[in-house]
């Protein structure tokens, strides 16, 4: 390929990417790159076409149109080479649950031509590795949230992908679980593996992410590392006033003058400033009353309400 | 015009890998074979009493049972043999029926809507049409598996005598359960619950049981019903599995195994098809 002579170190490269279902554009021509090495995530909220960008670079979604190549090749073309060294791990799910935890290992690698022996080890390898091994023998049903998600990662490491692709990878589980899946993810990636992940958590992609592309509707709308972005488009502090009674009736020209500017939600004003003690102050000598107010650093959760004018989780 | 005709052959190769890409590998889909065996050592006692014993369950009642009933009339029907061993073969011929649409019903369904199971074979160097082709394959198996057990049981009570006739008889019920399980699972793909498999099972394989010539010759059925009836696999296979088990010519046999080679395949190729628009989208 002429351009990986130019970007030697680009894993996945898309321009123009595009997928259409009928009359709906879920992804609308984007441009991305994912380095070698790198911890990537897709961070928006749902419906935001993450899911499938995911299922496009693994080569289960052919796209409508745009470039998009894996390790310099074409996914409509070469997918089955392309999945023989990409890991990928879904949103729901997809372990067989009449198998033993360590039989699903052992028949996966089947998949990916592998022999038995090396299977083998591998698998008792990864076991211990995601904290399997006690039960290793036990069916897949009854084990938690945590262990069965971490039996999915487990398994779509077993021939050692260059690339891991997890699509919400934390969603329902409780928050010890999810730190003990990142730390797994931090030192995976510690380990070499580029891992690409989507999520609508900013907290998730600001601990995890080098670089990270935000999507909204169906569109990139930025893209950089989790500091960059925050440094580009939030200020240093941000002050919430929370009104329970709703914000329709508090007068712009006051908020306008509070900090460097404000996003108006259902019950609550968030103003990014500076100095969120110093704003307060001033919101409170306008005479605004609100029920609580908090001050707190700026976090990708503003990012995303700064350029789409919405919050996450709505 | 010249970087037209520069263009072609690059665009044509690229057709081809796309058909590649798309097409059944011709060994990996063994690897689905092997899931599916891996499964099948965990759960096979749940299987037992379908695969093995009902359909003996079957024999003994009707073949003694209505053998009686019948009496003296049996060699009339049957061309001289004892009514147990004029419905024994095809008797077994719609046990691989049952088996194999049985198989291709609730379990591929489970794989594809609730375990998804599926959704992580083809994220895998595995291609949709490898999981359908290993799929399909499993099925055959285990009903080959079953028949062979049926046709042992047949030759140790003498209800069968020619060992050759037996081997036959195996190898038309490994045809009806491709005939039959191709075409269902091509169904079961585009399900979301398992309701669509009571039409399929009440209106068509319940009944296919009694009008393919499976306890009397289908030439005592009325013109259409005859008809009708050779447009679908069992009567095919019955006519093939009785011709073997009693040495009997079969005029036109090869097309009977062409009918019933003809369902499994085009069966294949839908359920690639229909599977492939429900996971590739």
């Amino acid at each position: 390929m002429t351009n990986s002579a130019a970007e030697p170190t680009a894993l996945i490269r898309a321009r123009g990417l595009t997928k259409a279902f009928g009359a709906r554009t879920a992804v609308a021509g984007i441009d991305f790159d994912v380095r070698d090495g790198e911890f990537f995530g897709f961070l928006g909220p749902n419906g935001a076409g993450k899911t499938t960008t995911m299922r496009m670079i693994a080569g289960v979604s052919p796209r409508t149109s745009g470039t998009l190549e894996i390790f310099g090749e074409d996914p409509d073309l070469h997918g089955s080479a392309i999945r023989g060294r990409i890991g990928v791990v879904h949103q729901q799910e997809t372990l067989d649950m009449e198998l033993s935890v360590r039989e699903n290992l052992l028949v996966f690698g089947r998949f990916f031509g592998m022999d038995r022996a090396s299977i083998a080890s591998r698998a008792d390898e990864l076991l211990e590795l995601f904290q399997l091994s006690d039960r290793a023998k036990d069916q897949v049903e009854p084990l938690s949230g945590g262990m069965k998600r971490r039996l999915s990662i487990a398994r779509s490491l077993i021939a050692t992908p260059r690339i891991l692709m997890l699509d919400e990878p934390t969603t329902g589980l409780d928050p010890q679980a999810r730190h003990l899946l990142w730390d797994a993810l931090q030192r995976l990636k510690r380990g070499g593996t580029t891992i690409v992940l989507t999520t609508h958590y900013m907290d998730e992609a600001e601990q995890l992410c080098d670089r990270l592309v935000v999507m909204d509707q169906a569109k990139i709308v930025a893209e950089g590392s989790p500091r960059q972005l925050i440094s580009e488009h939030a200020s240093r502090e941000v002050l919430e006033l929370r009104f329970p009674n709703g914000t329709d009736s508090i007068d712009a020209a006051i908020l306008d003058g509070i900090g460097d500017r404000y996003e108006r939600l259902a019950e609550r004003v968030i103003i990014g400033c500076e100095n969120g003690e110093a704003a307060h102050a001033r919101a409170l000598a306008h005479g605004l009353n609100p029920e609580s107010w908090l001050v707190r650093r700026s976090s990708l959760e503003d990012v995303f309400l700064r350029l789409t004018g919405r919050s996450l989780d709505e | 015009m010249s970087a037209a005709q520069s263009a072609a052959p690059a665009r044509s190769l690229s057709r081809l890998a796309a058909i590649r890409e798309a097409a059944p590998h011709p060994t990996r889909w063994r690897h689905v074979v092997g899931y599916m065996l891996a499964v099948y050592r965990r759960e096979w006692q749940g299987s037992v009493f379908s695969a093995f014993i009902e359909p003996l369950i079957v024999l003994a009642g009707l073949g003694i049972g209505l053998g009686v009933l019948v009496g003296d009339k049996a060699a009339a029907i049957t061309g001289g043999v004892s009514y147990v061993a004029y419905i024994a073969p095809a008797l077994m011929a719609s046990s691989a029926m049952n088996l194999g649409a049985g198989e291709a019903a609730w379990p591929i369904l489970a794989r594809v809507a609730w375990v998804r199971i599926y959704h992580a074979i083809i994220a895998t160097p595995l291609n949709a049409a490898d999981v359908m082709v290993g799929a399909i394959a499993f099925i055959v198996g285990k009903v080959a598996f079953a028949a062979t057990f049926f046709a042992a049981v047949l030759l140790i009570t003498g209800i069968t005598t020619s060992p050759g006739g037996a081997v036959g008889m195996i190898a038309v019920s490994i045809l009806t359960a491709f005939a039959f399980a191709a075409p269902i699972v091509a169904f079961s793909v585009t399900q979301k619950t398992d309701q669509g498999f009571a039409f399929i099972f009440r209106l068509i394989i319940t009944p296919l049981a009694f009008f393919s010539g499976t306890y009397f010759p289908i030439e005592n059925l009325p013109g259409p019903a005859q008809l009708l009836s050779w447009c679908t696999p069992l009567a095919h296979a019955v006519a093939l599995s009785r011709s073997f088990a009693l040495g009997t010519p079969l005029t036109l046999g090869w097309l009977h195994i062409l009918a019933l080679l003809l369902w499994g395949l085009c069966g294949t190729v839908a359920a690639i098809y229909l599977f492939r628009r429900r996971m590739l989208k």
